[in-house]
């Protein structure tokens, strides 16, 4: 049988890289994925929080709560592309 | 770690706070802009609150002005506050 | 903090970050939009939070100060280290 890759050891793949984290709402983080717990709790660094307005917050390390995520997107770079640095 | 679980004043969980605030007077933000202010007799991990001497004040949205918008509901000798609806307790809160 | 490569220990995953930030300040936005700064005191593993110093922020503007506040967990969306 082909070994399948669980939902945690893909994310664990991302771990060091960038991932892109869809809300429940309409709120959407990308950033480099430190770490996370099996909550799917992660620790990000170097954050773009994209607002439902179309505004985007940079932020330097959060622990962003597992609670309320819906998706994620290993390599993503949030609803814009990569996002000019300023 | 330093067993901090008698009447100290150590803050070494969040909850420890809320000990602290026993018999004070608190400000007890709750979803639905709604806010209480009265004496904290109990509490649990849930955050079940049990509050005396209790005012609640319900924020009703005005962008005209916000800080005049507030409406003073009720008062109320002795009140029981389910966890789930609590965001934040404080101690009396001085406007900004 | 230069090198991107995440392979410190400690900050790695969220309780390792967490017993890092302790008494720093930080900023913690609820799911409602508030945002709170103020310098971290505990967290437990509700996400429940114990802040010194807090400001209140809505929509951007200042609202308050508490001297201490406790944050029920599950109203947290983020803890930002400042």
């Amino acid at each position: 049988m082909a070994s399948q890759l669980l939902p945690l050891e893909l994310i664990d793949k991302c771990v060091g890289s960038r991932i892109w984290v869809v809300m429940k709402g309409d709120k959407e983080f990308s950033g480099t994925l430190v770490g996370f717990d099996d909550y799917v709790n992660m620790v990000m660094e170097d954050v773009t929080e994209f607002d439902y307005s179309g505004n985007h917050t940079k932020l330097k390390k959060i622990l962003l709560n597992g609670n309320n995520i819906c998706m994620l997107i290993p390599g993503g770079e949030g609803p814009t592309g990569p996002v000019p640095s300023s | 770690m330093a067993d901090a679980r008698e009447e100290g004043t150590a803050v070494s969980e969040p909850l420890d706070l809320v000990r602290l605030l026993l018999d004070e007077v608190v400000c007890v933000k709750l979803r639905g802009d709604r806010e209480l202010k009265g004496r904290l007799h109990a509490y649990d991990s849930h955050c079940n609150l049990v509050l005396g001497d209790v005012e609640e004040t319900i924020y009703v949205a005005d962008d005209e002005d916000e800080e005049n918008a507030k409406t003073v509901s009720r008062k109320s000798e002795m009140l029981f506050v389910r966890g789930d609806s609590v965001v934040l307790i404080s101690p009396q809160a001085r406007p900004f | 903090m230069e090198n991107g490569a995440a392979t410190q220990g400690e900050g790695k995953d969220p309780s390792g970050f967490l017993s890092e930030i302790i008494g720093n300040p930080v900023t913690v936005k609820l799911n409602s939009g508030v945002v709170y700064k103020g310098e971290l005191q505990s967290v437990d593993g509700y996400m429940n939070i114990a802040l010194e110093k807090t400001e209140e922020y809505v929509s951007g503007a200042k609202r308050r100060s508490y001297g201490d506040a406790f944050v029920r967990g599950n109203n947290v969306m983020y803890i930002s280290a400042d």
